[in-house]
């Protein structure tokens, strides 16, 4: 316990045999993760209860604290946070199971209690059961590694496998354990609920899943992959696999997996967003796409620890830029309405088309669509681009040319959508009968996404102090055998 | 105060100056500033627009923010010795490129300034005249008080920024960012007027000649990496002085002797019009005449210069010199060839633009014969004295409803008010027409004594281009400003916007009937403006304070750079700083280099003072004796009996020679031809192909879709289902 409340500081931090795997990683991500909860907190502005308010308040209803959930809501976020957090920290396999459980059972309250429609209760039960079968898988898979080494503390298991190697038992807990994780970054084959309950959710609740469930998966996936680490020979696969002095990938079995789901993951959310006519749907199958991508800089590993050459480093920055531009994406959401219902709920905005006129009547955010639809895809000057580029530069690095052409052909097909998302609100009018979408009325929304917008475009002007926070976030703990190695010379 | 603000500068955006491990002083810090001051104006006059600021204050901020700068720039020059310095801002690009020699090739590109008294020269006219020119156009577009005048001034800071940027720049990708930035602007200002079809097609052709150039200067970029394995310009002179080349191997061969400078040369002649570019430049003059002045006259046609200037030691590698003596010849065929068009020209801001084309022509000669001093001091005297010319032109065109033409004005110094402006004017044309002992003369002179030294028939060429000079200018000047007293005003007025400039331009293509004054009675005017032509109903207002005042400040700056012709031991002022840079040539006039040449038997450097003093007093007689002499009305003149004996030489000088017309039947017909075809071939066949394919990914999604049936057991099917099919493929993979 003791070991993960106490972390070292932002950026600080020394090698020392024993202690935490991606020691840097802990203070990048809890900066980032408060950053970014600063902005969905705005985001969240007015989410629950407000109709309850309303009624109060023009005295047709009196205050009934049973029927009010707004306290329960914003405890659930704090909470869903907190569990963000201690995932970075973890350091034994009951930890990281009990973090990311933190992390996610509240989300599945979220959801549900979001908005007032029985869309968001239905969302909220496929998310809640499936999430507890993903959580099954990798609570196996933990098992079996346990079962395997005969320990549960990562840096233990990480000896473990660099002095013995791989059993057959731990790849299997390896192997389940990245499959259930793919259920929290939403990779292929645990996508399947991520369009249903993105678009069940309010916007700024998916705004919340986007961004919380799936850096708690990609740090426990990082953490794992350390705990392997990434210095095998490509060619010891038959028989025992040792870590060697010499290798500079996962176990082949380990990178086959990754690269399989890395490579469907980004097809399948592409691919079926290109279909969709449903703002929520498009993003939530992007956001299905952009775990595949980050999961290229997982295969890639360390590097040369530099920024471009790291793939870790390169999940770690992508998180934050993902962060930044999904919250702004979905914010134009949160932002605006069409109109209410008679029971008070606001009437979403639902179809691309609903967002046409967007720049006559609310110019602040179609820019903010603009700069993060376009930064999503990745384009030149904005922060996504510098978020992709140290995924292609570190694959590119570590041989895994097939994979990087998958990514490139990826990006061109996410043109698609992006740039109908980014420009349907600036070049198209709204129909006569429709009008355009007006205002919520929740000022700190709109500045959230202006915020994120602000930050897409900063954060890649002057992002080479976060770039160098994240070649040290990124650091691997040298392997058992270079600590030797050091330490008798 | 300054070096505390960089201070912060630099602890705010980026990390503290590096050691300077690899032997290069670092400092000027405060340069960094002149970026930072200049796009503060951009952001400031952003803001004037957002919050509709309606009075001159985004004029007052650029020109307060653009004598910070020149102040800056002034007080490095003072501290700085001859070395050189980099400022370094903040880490902007940093890769390692694949594998070389067991280790990846570093791609680096910092936002760090390379200062050194090449640098500083370009900086002090671009900051200095940038600052004069926003104060004169704070006057001059004050008829757009609004929207449209906080545009022209962001873009006008943002030009300053890209140039500061171009010549600052420790590296090329930095340099590129500037040079592209500059094209943004000119084609931003030259359509500053958009509603006027005439100045959208000008930014439209400046923007697309500038692209072919701009291809040239990334090629040669990326060849400049390839061939020495980094672009910025410390290691590049470094490598380049030792004669090593990024493996270590010692220079040599076609590619980087010859196809580098080559590229280079292309991107150098794009941006400063010259040989079959130059067609944008006398179009560029549809932009207002402050953008002119700065931008299409004093400093952005000039990056070509310093960029062969800037890599001189690029081009000195080939000993037989043939990129130079091929830039050389080309400078002085475009001189010719546009003084010839400058000559039958009768609006004065076109005679101006083929005036610049045709001084950046004897810029470009004399980079080619040799004579970087040369080229580098004409740059410096003709930024001042073409700035008073088009600055004095643009009093005239404000003052007279965009008159322009010279047979519709006439006898303008002796109308009240107009002094200051006719005696600008013929400070600038003294100097464009090389009246001996005045600065035009003196860095002329070494031009062309140089250019008798190396290259005879370019001496003689651009001897003959002086004389034609002299000509052009004070027929331009006769016209307007001597002779009896008469005007017509032209038909543009100044409405309460830039809206307000739809009508037709300032078209040039036939000059006869462009501006007149009867054509256009029926629109509404505003203000001062009215319609011309019928005496007494058109009262031209004379320039206020600020025009005044700069154009005071030109042409007596244009008196003052005379003394810097003699301070130093290199050939002047300016050769002193050219000596300290890159651009300075080891062995420029080593007899041994290359054949002495002779004038006439004499030798250059003493006689070249008197013939070319000759030369600027006959061009002036000529003028005087066929467009001052005897006149009587504006549009009448002796040379017009001359011009019906000429026929087809004056009508073609008058059709610019064709050169339009040619390239537009040689490239943009059948371009426009190829480019129907492509369309048909497109819409029919590529079409149909891509909608094949673009089918694919919508089959195999529509086929993939049902799985997304909302329904929960079918998704937790599927994910145990993909468990399962995934490890069933690892183990495929793997055994």
């Amino acid at each position: 316990m003791l070991s993960i409340t106490t972390t070292p500081a932002w950026g600080e931090f020394t090698f020392d045999a024993g202690q935490a795997l991606l020691p840097g990683m802990v203070g990048y991500a809890k900066v980032m993760i408060a950053a970014v909860g600063l902005l969905l907190l705005m985001l969240m502005a007015g989410t629950v209860d407000r109709t309850d308010e309303e009624r109060i308040a023009a005295g047709r209803a009196s205050f009934d604290p049973l029927r009010s959930n707004r306290a329960e809501f914003y405890a659930f976020f704090l909470f869903s946070l907190t569990g963000l957090m201690l995932v970075a920290g973890a350091d034994t396999l009951l930890w990281m199971f009990l973090a990311l459980e933190l992390t996610s059972l509240p989300t599945y309250i979220m959801v549900a209690i979001s908005t007032q429609r029985n869309r968001s209760r239905e969302a909220a039960v496929k998310y809640f059961f499936l999430g507890a079968l993903g959580a099954a898988v990798f609570l196996y898979g933990f098992t079996l590694i346990y079962g395997g080494c005969g320990t549960a503390r990562l840096n233990e298991i990480h000896d473990h496998i660099a002095l013995h190697g791989i059993n057959t038992l731990t790849m299997a807990g390896i192997m389940l354990s990245l499959l259930g994780l793919g259920f929290k970054i939403a990779a292929v084959p645990m996508h399947f609920y991520t369009p249903d309950v993105y678009e069940g959710a309010a916007p700024q609740v998916s705004a919340f899943l986007a961004f919380v469930p799936k850096t708690a998966g990609f740090m426990a996936i990082l953490l794992l992959a350390a705990t392997i680490g990434w210095t095998y020979d490509p060619g010891a696969v038959k028989g025992v696999i040792r870590a060697s002095e010499h290798g500079t990938q996962l176990p082949e079995a380990v990178r086959v997996l990754l690269w399989v789901m890395a490579a469907m993951t980004m097809t399948v959310g592409n691919i079926l967003a290109v279909l969709q006519s449903s703002v929520k749907r498009i993003l939530a199958y992007s956001s299905i796409a952009h775990s595949g991508y980050m999961l290229v800089g997982v295969i890639a590993g360390p590097g040369d620890g530099s920024f471009t050459g790291s793939g870790v480093g390169a999940v770690l920055f992508y998180l934050m830029a993902y962060g930044v531009m999904n919250v702004g994406a979905f914010a134009v959401l949160a932002a605006l309405e069409r109109g209410r219902r008679d029971d008070g709920d606001a009437i979403e905005i639902e179809t691309v088309d609903d967002l046409r006129g967007l720049w006559s009547s609310h110019p602040r955010m179609a820019l903010v669509m603009l700069v993060c639809n376009l930064s999503l895809l990745g384009m030149p000057p904005l922060l996504g681009f510098f978020g992709k580029l140290p995924l292609f530069t570190s694959a590119i690095g570590a041989g895994e040319v097939p994979l990087v052409i998958v990514l490139g052909v990826n990006s061109a097909i996410a043109a698609y959508y992006y740039l109908r998302l980014a420009f349907v609100p600036m070049l198209e009018n709204a129909d006569r009968g429709a009008g355009a979408p007006r205002a919520a009325p929740f000022r700190s929304r709109e500045i959230a996404g202006l915020l994120s917008a602000a930050g897409v475009i900063a954060l890649a002007v002057f992002g080479a102090s976060i770039m160098k926070r994240v070649e040290a976030a990124a650091k691997v703990s040298p392997t058992i055998a270079e600590i030797q190695a050091t330490a008798t010379p | 105060m300054q070096t505390v603000l960089a201070g912060i500068l630099a602890a705010t955006i980026g990390s503290p100056p590096e050691g300077g491990g690899d032997g290069v002083a670092h400092g000027a810090t405060a340069m960094l500033l002149v970026p930072a001051l200049t796009l503060l104006g951009v952001v400031l006059t952003g803001l004037c627009a957002a919050f509709r600021v309606k009075n001159k204050l985004p004029a007052w901020i650029s020109v307060g923010l653009l004598a910070a700068s020149f102040v800056i720039v002034l007080k490095t020059y003072l501290e700085q010795s001859t070395g050189v310095r980099i400022a370094h801002g903040f880490e902007w690009i940093t890769f390692s490129l694949g594998q070389h020699n067991g280790g990846p090739i570093p791609f680096v590109a910092n936002f760090s300034l390379y200062v050194d008294s090449l640098t500083l020269l370009w900086m002090l006219f671009v900051t200095g005249l940038g600052a004069l020119i926003a104060l004169y156009a704070s006057e001059y577009m004050s008829h757009d008080v609004g929207a449209g005048y906080c545009r022209f001034f962001a873009a006008f800071n943002l030009f300053v920024f890209s140039m500061s940027c171009l010549v600052m720049a420790d590296n090329l990708l930095l340099l590129f960012l500037g040079w592209e930035g500059v094209g943004l602007c000119s084609y931003l200002l030259i359509g500053y007027f958009y509603k006027k079809p005439a100045a959208v097609a000008a930014a439209k052709k400046a923007f697309i000649m500038n692209r072919i150039g701009d291809l040239g200067l990334v090629l040669g970029m990326m060849g400049t990496f390839v061939a020495f394995g980094t672009i910025q310009m410390v290691p590049l002179f470094d490598m380049i002085s030792r004669g090593v080349d990024g493996a270590g191997q010692p220079i040599g061969g076609t590619w980087v002797e010859w196809v580098l400078p080559m590229l280079f040369t292309v991107g150098a002649f794009g941006k400063s019009a010259q040989l079959f570019f130059y067609v944008w430049l006398p179009d560029a003059m549809e932009g207002p005449t402050p953008v002119s002045a700065l931008i299409h006259a004093a400093t952005m046609v000039t990056a070509g210069v310093f960029l062969i200037a800037r890599m001189m030691p690029l081009y000195t590698l080939d000993e037989s010199h043939f990129i130079l003596s091929a830039v050389a010849w080309s400078g002085a065929i475009t001189a010719f060839w546009a003084a010839t068009i400058g000559m039958a020209h009768f609006d004065i801001k076109r005679i101006m633009g083929y005036s610049t084309v045709s001084q950046l022509g004897f810029m470009f000669a004399g980079l080619g014969v040799m004579t970087s001093t040369g080229a580098a001091f004409h740059v410096f005297t003709h930024a001042f004295f073409k700035a008073t010319l088009f600055l004095a032109c643009g009093a005239v065109m404000h003052g007279f409803a965009g008159q322009l033409d010279l047979r519709k004005l006439s006898g303008l110094r002796k109308m009240p008010g107009w002094r200051i402006v006719a005696l600008a004017m013929l400070v600038g044309a003294l100097n464009l027409a090389g009246f001996p002992l005045l600065a035009g003369y003196w860095s002329k002179d070494i031009i062309l004594a140089e250019a008798f030294v190396m290259n005879g028939p370019v001496g003689w060429i651009l001897l003959l281009t002086a004389g034609l000079t002299a000509y052009y200018t004070f027929r331009a000047y006769f016209r307007v400003f001597e002779g009896p007293v008469e005007y017509h005003a032209g038909d543009d007025h100044h409405g309460a916007d830039d809206h307000a400039h739809d009508r037709h331009g300032h078209d040039g293509h036939d000059g006869h009937d462009a501006h007149d004054a009867h054509a256009k009675a029926e629109h509404g005017h505003e203000g001062h403006g009215g319609h011309g032509g019928h005496g007494g109903e058109f009262h031209p207002h004379a320039p206020g304070w600020a025009i005044n005042l700069v154009l005071t400040v030109l042409s007596v700056g244009c008196f003052a750079i005379i003394p810097l012709t003699f301070m130093g031991d290199h050939g002047g002022w300016v050769g002193t700083m050219v000596h300290h840079s890159t651009a300075h040539i080891e062995h420029a006039g080593d007899p041994a280099l290359a054949p002495h040449g002779t004038f006439l038997g004499m030798d250059p450097h003493k006689v070249m003072y008197y013939v070319s003093g000759i030369v600027g007093f006959v061009g002036i007689a000529v003028a005087w004796w066929l467009h001052l002499a005897g006149r009587t009305s504006a549009a009448t003149s002796r040379a017009d009996a001359l011009a019906a004996k000429l026929g087809p030489i004056v009508r073609g000088a008058r059709g610019r020679w064709y050169v339009d017309e040619i390239y537009d039947f040689l490239i943009c017909r059948p371009l426009w031809v190829l480019a129907h075809v492509f369309h048909q071939v497109d819409q029919w066949i590529v079409d149909g192909l891509v909608n094949l394919t673009g089918g694919l990914p919508r089959f195999v999604g529509a086929t993939v879709r049902p799985s997304q049936s909302g329904e929960l057991h079918g998704y937790a099917v599927g994910m145990a289902g993909g468990v399962a099919v995934l490890l069933i493929v690892v183990l495929l993979a793997v055994t």
